[in-house]
Protein backbone atom coordinates (compact mmCIF):
# COMPACT_ATOMS: atom_id res chain seq x y z
CA UNK A 1 0.00 0.00 0.00
CA UNK A 2 2.79 1.99 1.15
CA UNK A 3 4.75 1.52 -1.84
CA UNK A 4 1.81 2.49 -4.59
CA UNK A 5 1.38 5.47 -2.20
CA UNK A 6 5.09 6.06 -3.16
CA UNK A 7 4.63 5.71 -6.87
CA UNK A 8 1.56 8.20 -6.97
CA UNK A 9 3.15 11.01 -4.71
CA UNK A 10 6.22 10.14 -7.36
CA UNK A 11 4.56 10.31 -10.44
CA UNK A 12 2.24 12.73 -8.88
CA UNK A 13 3.43 15.29 -12.36
CA UNK A 14 1.76 13.20 -14.85
CA UNK A 15 -1.49 12.68 -12.70
CA UNK A 16 -1.52 16.94 -12.82
CA UNK A 17 -0.51 16.70 -16.52
CA UNK A 18 -3.16 14.31 -17.69
CA UNK A 19 -5.76 16.68 -15.05
CA UNK A 20 -4.16 19.50 -16.66
CA UNK A 21 -5.01 18.35 -20.22
CA UNK A 22 -8.00 16.71 -19.59
CA UNK A 23 -9.65 20.39 -18.26
CA UNK A 24 -8.14 21.94 -21.17
CA UNK A 25 -9.91 19.17 -23.90
CA UNK A 26 -13.15 19.71 -21.82
CA UNK A 27 -12.46 23.25 -22.68
CA UNK A 28 -11.90 22.90 -26.07
CA UNK A 29 -14.84 21.15 -26.60
CA UNK A 30 -17.07 22.49 -24.97
CA UNK A 31 -16.36 26.19 -25.94
CA UNK A 32 -15.55 25.72 -29.81
CA UNK A 33 -18.21 24.92 -32.03
CA UNK A 34 -16.58 23.35 -34.34
CA UNK A 35 -14.00 20.88 -32.51
CA UNK A 36 -16.83 19.71 -30.69
CA UNK A 37 -19.15 18.96 -33.62
CA UNK A 38 -16.10 17.21 -34.97
CA UNK A 39 -15.20 15.37 -31.48
CA UNK A 40 -19.03 14.15 -31.70
CA UNK A 41 -18.91 13.29 -35.40
CA UNK A 42 -15.58 11.11 -34.97
CA UNK A 43 -16.84 10.02 -31.14
CA UNK A 44 -20.11 8.77 -32.52
CA UNK A 45 -18.09 6.81 -35.62
CA UNK A 46 -16.16 5.40 -33.00
CA UNK A 47 -18.73 4.26 -30.90
CA UNK A 48 -20.72 3.23 -33.77
CA UNK A 49 -17.90 0.88 -35.22
CA UNK A 50 -17.02 -0.54 -31.87
CA UNK A 51 -21.01 -1.29 -31.14
CA UNK A 52 -20.94 -2.52 -34.93
CA UNK A 53 -17.78 -5.17 -33.97
CA UNK A 54 -19.15 -5.88 -30.57
CA UNK A 55 -22.62 -6.54 -31.98
CA UNK A 56 -20.63 -8.54 -34.65
CA UNK A 57 -19.10 -10.85 -32.31
CA UNK A 58 -22.05 -11.34 -29.45
CA UNK A 59 -24.80 -12.10 -32.50
CA UNK A 60 -23.07 -15.04 -32.82
CA UNK A 61 -23.85 -15.83 -28.89
CA UNK A 62 -27.21 -15.88 -29.59
CA UNK A 63 -27.69 -17.75 -32.52
CA UNK A 64 -29.24 -20.59 -30.93
CA UNK A 65 -32.11 -18.74 -29.26
CA UNK A 66 -32.14 -16.80 -32.90
CA UNK A 67 -32.34 -20.42 -34.58
CA UNK A 68 -35.29 -21.47 -32.27
CA UNK A 69 -37.25 -18.85 -32.81
CA UNK A 70 -37.11 -18.63 -36.24
CA UNK A 71 -37.78 -22.45 -36.56
CA UNK A 72 -40.85 -20.96 -34.48
CA UNK A 73 -42.05 -18.61 -36.96
CA UNK A 74 -41.10 -21.03 -39.40
CA UNK A 75 -43.61 -23.31 -38.34
CA UNK A 76 -46.31 -20.34 -37.50
CA UNK A 77 -45.91 -19.07 -40.85
CA UNK A 78 -46.19 -22.97 -42.69
CA UNK A 79 -49.29 -23.27 -40.60
CA UNK A 80 -50.34 -19.93 -42.15
CA UNK A 81 -49.84 -20.47 -45.63
CA UNK A 82 -51.64 -24.45 -45.25
CA UNK A 83 -54.70 -22.37 -43.90
CA UNK A 84 -54.12 -19.84 -46.76
CA UNK A 85 -54.26 -22.19 -49.10
CA UNK A 86 -57.44 -23.90 -48.08
CA UNK A 87 -58.90 -20.60 -48.08
CA UNK A 88 -57.96 -19.57 -51.71
CA UNK A 89 -59.20 -22.95 -52.28
CA UNK A 90 -62.39 -22.56 -50.80
CA UNK A 91 -62.61 -19.32 -52.41
CA UNK A 92 -62.10 -20.88 -55.83
CA UNK A 93 -64.71 -23.25 -55.94
CA UNK A 94 -66.48 -19.74 -56.21
CA UNK A 95 -67.71 -19.55 -59.49
CA UNK A 96 -68.46 -16.14 -59.64
CA UNK A 97 -65.03 -14.86 -59.21
CA UNK A 98 -63.87 -16.75 -62.00
CA UNK A 99 -66.66 -15.40 -64.96
CA UNK A 100 -64.63 -12.71 -66.33
CA UNK A 101 -66.49 -12.81 -69.14
CA UNK A 102 -69.69 -11.89 -67.86
CA UNK A 103 -70.14 -8.04 -66.84
CA UNK A 104 -70.81 -6.62 -63.66
CA UNK A 105 -74.24 -5.85 -63.62
CA UNK A 106 -75.69 -9.51 -63.79
CA UNK A 107 -76.99 -11.02 -60.61
CA UNK A 108 -75.11 -14.26 -60.13
CA UNK A 109 -77.08 -16.67 -58.02
CA UNK A 110 -74.47 -20.22 -57.23
CA UNK A 111 -75.66 -23.25 -57.04
CA UNK A 112 -74.27 -26.63 -56.81
CA UNK A 113 -75.01 -29.15 -58.85
CA UNK A 114 -76.52 -31.98 -56.63
CA UNK A 115 -77.69 -34.35 -59.57
CA UNK A 116 -77.06 -34.89 -62.90
CA UNK A 117 -77.41 -37.37 -65.89
CA UNK A 118 -74.73 -37.37 -69.00
CA UNK A 119 -76.10 -40.17 -71.12
CA UNK A 120 -79.30 -40.31 -71.66
CA UNK A 121 -81.07 -38.67 -74.37
CA UNK A 122 -82.40 -35.77 -72.18
CA UNK A 123 -79.98 -35.11 -69.88
CA UNK A 124 -80.51 -33.31 -66.82
CA UNK A 125 -79.24 -31.66 -63.99
CA UNK A 126 -80.71 -30.59 -60.52
CA UNK A 127 -78.95 -27.56 -58.48
CA UNK A 128 -79.74 -26.86 -54.79
CA UNK A 129 -80.86 -23.38 -55.56
CA UNK A 130 -84.60 -22.35 -56.37
CA UNK A 131 -87.33 -19.69 -56.59
CA UNK A 132 -86.63 -19.20 -52.98
CA UNK A 133 -83.22 -17.83 -54.38
CA UNK A 134 -85.19 -16.11 -57.21
CA UNK A 135 -84.57 -18.89 -59.75
CA UNK A 136 -87.11 -18.92 -62.84
CA UNK A 137 -87.75 -21.07 -65.43
CA UNK A 138 -85.28 -20.07 -68.60
CA UNK A 139 -83.04 -18.73 -66.59
CA UNK A 140 -79.62 -18.95 -68.34
CA UNK A 141 -77.22 -21.24 -66.08
CA UNK A 142 -73.04 -20.84 -66.43
CA UNK A 143 -70.39 -22.39 -64.83
CA UNK A 144 -66.54 -20.89 -64.82
CA UNK A 145 -65.86 -22.19 -68.36
CA UNK A 146 -68.94 -21.39 -70.18
CA UNK A 147 -72.38 -21.83 -70.19
CA UNK A 148 -74.23 -25.17 -68.92
CA UNK A 149 -77.62 -24.56 -70.17
CA UNK A 150 -81.08 -22.98 -69.21
CA UNK A 151 -83.11 -23.43 -66.33
CA UNK A 152 -86.29 -25.69 -66.96
CA UNK A 153 -88.59 -25.96 -64.13
CA UNK A 154 -88.32 -24.91 -60.23
CA UNK A 155 -89.20 -25.94 -57.04
CA UNK A 156 -88.88 -24.18 -53.42
CA UNK A 157 -85.28 -24.93 -53.34
CA UNK A 158 -84.51 -27.08 -56.48
CA UNK A 159 -84.56 -26.20 -60.00
CA UNK A 160 -83.84 -28.65 -63.07
CA UNK A 161 -81.92 -26.90 -65.83
CA UNK A 162 -81.30 -28.80 -68.91
CA UNK A 163 -77.80 -28.72 -70.30
CA UNK A 164 -76.74 -28.18 -73.85
CA UNK A 165 -76.53 -32.15 -73.27
CA UNK A 166 -79.98 -32.87 -73.85
CA UNK A 167 -81.51 -33.45 -77.37
CA UNK A 168 -84.50 -30.75 -76.68
CA UNK A 169 -82.07 -27.74 -76.00
CA UNK A 170 -81.35 -25.21 -78.44
CA UNK A 171 -79.58 -22.43 -78.38
CA UNK A 172 -77.92 -19.45 -80.98
CA UNK A 173 -74.82 -18.88 -80.61
CA UNK A 174 -71.89 -16.98 -83.01
CA UNK A 175 -68.51 -17.55 -83.82
CA UNK A 176 -66.47 -14.90 -82.10
CA UNK A 177 -64.16 -13.98 -84.82
CA UNK A 178 -66.75 -13.37 -87.13
CA UNK A 179 -70.11 -12.94 -85.92
CA UNK A 180 -71.83 -15.39 -87.57
CA UNK A 181 -74.57 -17.05 -85.98
CA UNK A 182 -76.18 -20.15 -85.44
CA UNK A 183 -78.06 -22.60 -83.45
CA UNK A 184 -76.15 -25.29 -81.25
CA UNK A 185 -78.14 -28.35 -80.59
CA UNK A 186 -76.52 -31.47 -78.79
CA UNK A 187 -76.99 -35.38 -80.43
CA UNK A 188 -76.40 -38.50 -78.03
CA UNK A 189 -73.29 -39.30 -77.80
CA UNK A 190 -70.30 -37.78 -76.66
CA UNK A 191 -71.39 -35.75 -73.37
CA UNK A 192 -68.52 -32.81 -74.56
CA UNK A 193 -69.36 -32.21 -78.21
CA UNK A 194 -72.62 -30.19 -79.50
CA UNK A 195 -73.34 -28.97 -82.96
CA UNK A 196 -73.99 -25.32 -84.09
CA UNK A 197 -76.25 -25.35 -87.41
CA UNK A 198 -77.62 -23.08 -89.74
CA UNK A 199 -74.32 -21.32 -90.25
CA UNK A 200 -74.41 -19.78 -93.63
CA UNK A 201 -71.90 -22.03 -96.27
CA UNK A 202 -70.34 -18.31 -96.67
CA UNK A 203 -68.86 -17.76 -93.23
CA UNK A 204 -65.15 -18.57 -92.52
CA UNK A 205 -64.67 -20.57 -90.26
CA UNK A 206 -61.86 -22.12 -88.83
CA UNK A 207 -61.03 -24.83 -86.50
CA UNK A 208 -60.38 -23.79 -83.01
CA UNK A 209 -62.39 -20.57 -83.59
CA UNK A 210 -65.10 -19.95 -80.25
CA UNK A 211 -68.21 -20.24 -80.76
CA UNK A 212 -69.76 -18.11 -77.65
CA UNK A 213 -73.84 -16.82 -76.49
CA UNK A 214 -74.90 -14.30 -79.48
CA UNK A 215 -77.04 -12.67 -76.93
CA UNK A 216 -80.59 -12.96 -79.30
CA UNK A 217 -82.49 -14.84 -76.80
CA UNK A 218 -82.88 -13.57 -73.28
CA UNK A 219 -81.70 -16.08 -71.43
CA UNK A 220 -77.98 -15.64 -72.08
CA UNK A 221 -76.08 -12.22 -72.55
CA UNK A 222 -73.72 -12.00 -75.41
CA UNK A 223 -70.29 -12.95 -75.32
CA UNK A 224 -70.15 -16.21 -72.78
CA UNK A 225 -68.02 -18.77 -74.44
CA UNK A 226 -69.70 -22.19 -75.29
CA UNK A 227 -66.47 -24.09 -76.96
CA UNK A 228 -64.50 -24.10 -79.93
CA UNK A 229 -64.70 -25.22 -83.21
CA UNK A 230 -63.36 -28.72 -83.25
CA UNK A 231 -64.53 -29.93 -86.69
CA UNK A 232 -66.47 -28.91 -90.11
CA UNK A 233 -68.87 -30.12 -91.54
CA UNK A 234 -71.67 -29.84 -94.15
CA UNK A 235 -75.49 -29.95 -92.55
CA UNK A 236 -77.55 -33.06 -94.33
CA UNK A 237 -79.17 -30.24 -97.05
CA UNK A 238 -76.14 -28.62 -97.83
CA UNK A 239 -77.05 -25.40 -97.01
CA UNK A 240 -75.26 -24.84 -94.55
CA UNK A 241 -72.03 -25.63 -92.45
CA UNK A 242 -72.67 -28.47 -89.09
CA UNK A 243 -70.11 -27.44 -86.93
CA UNK A 244 -68.33 -30.03 -84.39
CA UNK A 245 -68.47 -27.82 -80.93
CA UNK A 246 -65.81 -28.69 -78.74
CA UNK A 247 -67.55 -27.74 -75.19
CA UNK A 248 -65.77 -25.93 -72.83
CA UNK A 249 -68.05 -26.63 -69.41
CA UNK A 250 -66.98 -29.95 -68.36
CA UNK A 251 -70.14 -31.61 -67.12
CA UNK A 252 -68.16 -34.44 -65.41
CA UNK A 253 -66.83 -33.10 -63.51
CA UNK A 254 -69.45 -29.95 -63.07
CA UNK A 255 -69.68 -29.00 -59.69
CA UNK A 256 -70.59 -25.23 -59.61
CA UNK A 257 -72.81 -23.40 -61.64
CA UNK A 258 -74.05 -19.83 -61.64
CA UNK A 259 -77.70 -18.71 -62.54
CA UNK A 260 -77.99 -15.20 -63.88
CA UNK A 261 -81.17 -14.46 -62.46
CA UNK A 262 -81.73 -10.28 -64.04
CA UNK A 263 -81.02 -10.66 -67.58
CA UNK A 264 -84.35 -11.65 -68.33
CA UNK A 265 -86.54 -8.96 -69.46
CA UNK A 266 -90.35 -9.42 -68.62
CA UNK A 267 -91.69 -7.30 -71.46
CA UNK A 268 -89.68 -8.78 -74.05
CA UNK A 269 -90.69 -12.23 -73.30
CA UNK A 270 -94.62 -11.19 -73.12
CA UNK A 271 -93.92 -9.64 -76.34
CA UNK A 272 -92.50 -12.58 -77.88
CA UNK A 273 -94.68 -14.98 -76.26
CA UNK A 274 -97.80 -13.00 -78.06
CA UNK A 275 -95.86 -12.99 -81.50
CA UNK A 276 -94.96 -16.66 -81.04
CA UNK A 277 -97.78 -18.18 -79.55
CA UNK A 278 -100.83 -18.22 -81.78
CA UNK A 279 -102.77 -20.69 -80.03
CA UNK A 280 -103.80 -17.96 -77.23
CA UNK A 281 -105.61 -15.76 -79.96
CA UNK A 282 -104.27 -12.66 -78.63
CA UNK A 283 -102.44 -10.34 -80.61
CA UNK A 284 -100.16 -7.52 -79.44
CA UNK A 285 -102.88 -4.98 -80.86
CA UNK A 286 -105.38 -7.17 -78.91
CA UNK A 287 -103.20 -7.04 -75.89
CA UNK A 288 -103.17 -3.25 -76.38
CA UNK A 289 -106.78 -2.78 -76.47
CA UNK A 290 -107.28 -4.83 -73.82
CA UNK A 291 -104.50 -2.88 -72.21
CA UNK A 292 -106.89 0.34 -72.94
CA UNK A 293 -110.36 -1.17 -71.85
CA UNK A 294 -108.58 -2.09 -68.55
CA UNK A 295 -107.14 1.03 -67.85
CA UNK A 296 -110.73 2.30 -68.81
CA UNK A 297 -112.05 -0.01 -66.79
CA UNK A 298 -109.72 1.49 -64.07
CA UNK A 299 -110.67 5.15 -64.86
CA UNK A 300 -114.57 4.87 -64.57
CA UNK A 301 -113.99 2.39 -61.59
CA UNK A 302 -112.37 5.43 -60.34
CA UNK A 303 -114.10 7.89 -61.34
CA UNK A 304 -116.88 6.10 -59.62
CA UNK A 305 -115.39 6.00 -56.51
CA UNK A 306 -114.80 9.52 -56.60
CA UNK A 307 -118.70 10.19 -57.12
CA UNK A 308 -119.43 7.92 -54.62
CA UNK A 309 -117.58 9.86 -52.13
CA UNK A 310 -118.81 13.05 -53.18
CA UNK A 311 -122.21 11.87 -53.19
CA UNK A 312 -120.93 10.35 -49.23
CA UNK A 313 -119.79 14.27 -48.28
CA UNK A 314 -122.86 15.68 -49.53
CA UNK A 315 -125.21 13.55 -47.37
CA UNK A 316 -122.93 14.02 -44.31
CA UNK A 317 -123.23 17.82 -44.98
CA UNK A 318 -127.08 17.14 -45.29
CA UNK A 319 -126.73 15.30 -42.18
CA UNK A 320 -125.16 17.88 -40.42
CA UNK A 321 -127.53 20.74 -41.90
CA UNK A 322 -130.45 18.97 -40.91
CA UNK A 323 -129.23 18.25 -37.04
CA UNK A 324 -128.32 21.60 -36.58
CA UNK A 325 -131.74 23.13 -37.66
CA UNK A 326 -133.49 20.14 -35.39
CA UNK A 327 -131.30 21.97 -32.60
CA UNK A 328 -132.34 25.22 -33.63
CA UNK A 329 -136.34 24.21 -33.74
CA UNK A 330 -135.68 21.97 -30.59
CA UNK A 331 -134.32 25.23 -29.25
CA UNK A 332 -137.03 27.82 -29.92
CA UNK A 333 -139.72 25.29 -28.78
CA UNK A 334 -137.84 25.00 -25.36
CA UNK A 335 -137.82 28.84 -25.28
CA UNK A 336 -141.62 29.33 -26.49
CA UNK A 337 -142.29 26.78 -24.18
CA UNK A 338 -140.75 28.75 -21.40
CA UNK A 339 -142.30 32.13 -22.48
CA UNK A 340 -145.56 30.22 -22.88
CA UNK A 341 -145.64 29.11 -19.48
CA UNK A 342 -144.65 32.83 -18.04
CA UNK A 343 -147.85 34.02 -19.62
CA UNK A 344 -149.46 31.20 -18.40
CA UNK A 345 -148.04 31.82 -14.88
CA UNK A 346 -149.02 35.94 -15.48
CA UNK A 347 -152.43 34.92 -16.35
CA UNK A 348 -152.93 32.89 -13.13
CA UNK A 349 -151.69 35.32 -11.18
CA UNK A 350 -153.95 37.67 -12.60
CA UNK B 1 5.68 36.13 -1.69
CA UNK B 2 9.06 34.35 -2.62
CA UNK B 3 10.78 36.88 -4.90
CA UNK B 4 10.67 33.72 -7.76
CA UNK B 5 7.50 33.21 -7.76
CA UNK B 6 7.09 37.47 -7.97
CA UNK B 7 9.34 37.12 -11.28
CA UNK B 8 7.13 34.72 -12.69
CA UNK B 9 4.25 36.16 -11.98
CA UNK B 10 5.68 39.29 -13.60
CA UNK B 11 7.33 37.46 -16.43
CA UNK B 12 3.47 35.85 -16.84
CA UNK B 13 2.06 39.27 -16.86
CA UNK B 14 4.43 40.87 -19.54
CA UNK B 15 4.20 38.17 -21.86
CA UNK B 16 0.64 38.03 -21.63
CA UNK B 17 0.59 41.82 -22.73
CA UNK B 18 2.63 41.56 -25.15
CA UNK B 19 1.10 38.29 -26.20
CA UNK B 20 -2.53 39.32 -26.68
CA UNK B 21 -1.89 43.02 -27.86
CA UNK B 22 0.72 42.60 -30.05
CA UNK B 23 1.90 39.35 -31.28
CA UNK B 24 -1.60 38.28 -31.78
CA UNK B 25 -2.26 40.84 -34.49
CA UNK B 26 1.04 39.20 -36.23
CA UNK B 27 -0.56 37.44 -39.13
CA UNK B 28 2.56 37.00 -41.63
CA UNK B 29 1.48 35.42 -44.54
CA UNK B 30 -1.90 35.66 -43.31
CA UNK B 31 -1.23 32.62 -41.48
CA UNK B 32 1.86 32.83 -39.20
CA UNK B 33 0.89 34.14 -35.39
CA UNK B 34 3.56 33.41 -33.15
CA UNK B 35 3.43 32.17 -29.45
CA UNK B 36 5.62 34.15 -27.22
CA UNK B 37 3.95 33.13 -24.27
CA UNK B 38 6.23 29.41 -24.48
CA UNK B 39 8.86 31.60 -23.48
CA UNK B 40 7.67 31.22 -19.63
CA UNK B 41 8.11 27.28 -20.06
CA UNK B 42 11.73 28.15 -21.36
CA UNK B 43 13.25 29.85 -18.43
CA UNK B 44 12.36 27.54 -15.89
CA UNK B 45 15.54 26.37 -14.48
CA UNK B 46 16.46 23.20 -13.76
CA UNK B 47 15.16 20.95 -10.60
CA UNK B 48 12.12 23.16 -10.36
CA UNK B 49 9.20 20.90 -9.56
CA UNK B 50 7.51 19.80 -12.35
CA UNK B 51 4.26 20.73 -10.91
CA UNK B 52 5.20 24.09 -10.47
CA UNK B 53 5.85 23.68 -14.32
CA UNK B 54 2.71 22.44 -14.84
CA UNK B 55 0.32 24.98 -13.19
CA UNK B 56 2.24 27.95 -14.43
CA UNK B 57 1.93 26.43 -18.08
CA UNK B 58 -1.77 25.35 -17.33
CA UNK B 59 -2.43 28.99 -16.11
CA UNK B 60 -0.73 30.99 -18.48
CA UNK B 61 -2.36 29.15 -21.18
CA UNK B 62 -5.58 29.49 -19.87
CA UNK B 63 -5.35 32.97 -19.27
CA UNK B 64 -4.14 33.46 -22.97
CA UNK B 65 -7.21 31.43 -23.95
CA UNK B 66 -9.57 33.92 -22.34
CA UNK B 67 -8.02 36.60 -24.10
CA UNK B 68 -7.99 35.13 -27.59
CA UNK B 69 -11.35 33.25 -27.27
CA UNK B 70 -9.14 29.58 -27.87
CA UNK B 71 -10.79 28.07 -25.39
CA UNK B 72 -8.66 24.79 -24.31
CA UNK B 73 -6.17 25.29 -27.30
CA UNK B 74 -3.35 27.03 -25.74
CA UNK B 75 -3.94 25.39 -21.85
CA UNK B 76 -2.99 21.94 -23.49
CA UNK B 77 -0.31 23.24 -25.34
CA UNK B 78 1.37 24.84 -22.64
CA UNK B 79 0.76 22.03 -20.11
CA UNK B 80 2.48 19.64 -22.61
CA UNK B 81 5.79 21.75 -23.25
CA UNK B 82 5.47 22.27 -19.36
CA UNK B 83 5.81 18.49 -19.22
CA UNK B 84 8.74 17.85 -21.50
CA UNK B 85 10.50 21.26 -20.52
CA UNK B 86 12.38 19.79 -17.72
CA UNK B 87 13.29 16.30 -19.67
CA UNK B 88 14.48 18.01 -22.77
CA UNK B 89 16.56 20.70 -20.44
CA UNK B 90 18.14 17.60 -18.86
CA UNK B 91 18.99 16.37 -22.26
CA UNK B 92 20.78 19.61 -23.23
CA UNK B 93 22.00 20.34 -19.30
CA UNK B 94 26.27 20.34 -19.96
CA UNK B 95 27.60 17.58 -17.51
CA UNK B 96 29.58 20.38 -15.49
CA UNK B 97 26.60 22.72 -14.95
CA UNK B 98 25.33 23.69 -11.99
CA UNK B 99 22.25 22.37 -9.89
CA UNK B 100 19.89 25.19 -10.40
CA UNK B 101 21.13 26.53 -13.53
CA UNK B 102 18.92 28.30 -15.51
CA UNK B 103 18.83 27.82 -19.78
CA UNK B 104 20.54 30.68 -21.80
CA UNK B 105 23.05 31.33 -24.35
CA UNK B 106 25.84 31.55 -22.06
CA UNK B 107 24.56 28.07 -19.96
CA UNK B 108 23.94 25.95 -22.70
CA UNK B 109 25.47 27.53 -25.82
CA UNK B 110 23.95 29.74 -27.95
CA UNK B 111 23.23 27.06 -31.34
CA UNK B 112 21.94 23.89 -27.88
CA UNK B 113 19.66 26.77 -26.69
CA UNK B 114 18.02 27.61 -30.16
CA UNK B 115 17.46 24.12 -30.78
CA UNK B 116 16.24 23.62 -27.14
CA UNK B 117 13.77 26.45 -27.64
CA UNK B 118 13.00 25.67 -31.57
CA UNK B 119 11.87 22.08 -30.15
CA UNK B 120 9.84 23.52 -27.12
CA UNK B 121 7.99 26.11 -30.21
CA UNK B 122 7.81 23.23 -32.52
CA UNK B 123 5.41 21.51 -30.06
CA UNK B 124 3.97 24.04 -28.56
CA UNK B 125 2.79 24.83 -32.15
CA UNK B 126 2.04 22.08 -33.40
CA UNK B 127 -0.13 21.07 -30.57
CA UNK B 128 -1.95 24.22 -30.70
CA UNK B 129 -2.39 24.54 -35.05
CA UNK B 130 -3.60 20.85 -34.84
CA UNK B 131 -6.42 21.55 -32.26
CA UNK B 132 -6.69 24.88 -33.70
CA UNK B 133 -7.49 23.03 -37.20
CA UNK B 134 -8.86 19.74 -35.87
CA UNK B 135 -8.19 17.87 -39.30
CA UNK B 136 -5.23 17.58 -41.92
CA UNK B 137 -7.76 18.02 -44.90
CA UNK B 138 -5.71 21.48 -44.82
CA UNK B 139 -2.31 19.86 -43.59
CA UNK B 140 0.14 21.72 -46.01
CA UNK B 141 -1.47 25.36 -44.33
CA UNK B 142 -1.48 24.17 -40.85
CA UNK B 143 2.01 22.90 -41.24
CA UNK B 144 2.80 26.61 -42.73
CA UNK B 145 1.48 28.18 -39.60
CA UNK B 146 3.52 25.32 -37.35
CA UNK B 147 7.00 25.52 -38.56
CA UNK B 148 6.63 29.34 -39.70
CA UNK B 149 5.28 30.02 -35.88
CA UNK B 150 7.70 27.68 -33.90
CA UNK B 151 10.98 30.00 -36.44
CA UNK B 152 9.27 33.37 -35.50
CA UNK B 153 8.63 32.44 -31.36
CA UNK B 154 12.17 30.88 -31.56
CA UNK B 155 14.02 34.80 -33.18
CA UNK B 156 11.59 36.72 -30.92
CA UNK B 157 12.91 34.53 -27.62
CA UNK B 158 16.19 34.88 -29.04
CA UNK B 159 16.09 38.55 -29.07
CA UNK B 160 14.24 38.72 -26.31
CA UNK B 161 16.97 36.96 -24.67
CA UNK B 162 19.96 39.29 -26.01
CA UNK B 163 18.17 42.29 -25.67
CA UNK B 164 15.70 42.38 -23.31
CA UNK B 165 16.33 40.14 -20.07
CA UNK B 166 18.52 42.00 -17.43
CA UNK B 167 21.40 40.00 -17.47
CA UNK B 168 22.95 39.55 -14.02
Amino acid sequence: MRALFDLLIKNKHWFLFLLLEVISLVFLFSYNGYQKSVYFTTANDVVGSTYNVISGITSYLHLKEENHALEACNERLRQKVVEMQQRLAAAQLDSVKRIDVLPQEFNLVNAQVVNMTLHKANNLITINKGEADGIQPEMGVVCSRGVVGIVYMTSRHYSIVMPLLNVNSKVSCRLRKSEYFGSLIWKRGHADISYATSIPRHAKVQKKDIVETNGFSDIFPPGIPIGYVQGIDDSSDGMSYLLRVKLFANFATLREVSVITNYQSPERHFLEEQAENPAKQDSVLNAQEKQKTLEEEKRKAEEQEKAAKEKEEKEKEELEKIKTELERQHAEAVAAQSANKNTENTDTVR
Amino acid sequence: MSPIFLQRLFRLFVLLVFQVLIFNQVHLLGYITPLVIGYMMVCFHRGTSRVDILLWGFIIGLIYDVFSNTAGMASASCTLIAMIQPSLLKIFTPRDAAENFTPTFQTLGFWSYVLYVLILMAVLHGTFYLLDAFTLVNWQLTLLSIAGGSVLSTLLIIFIELFVRPRK
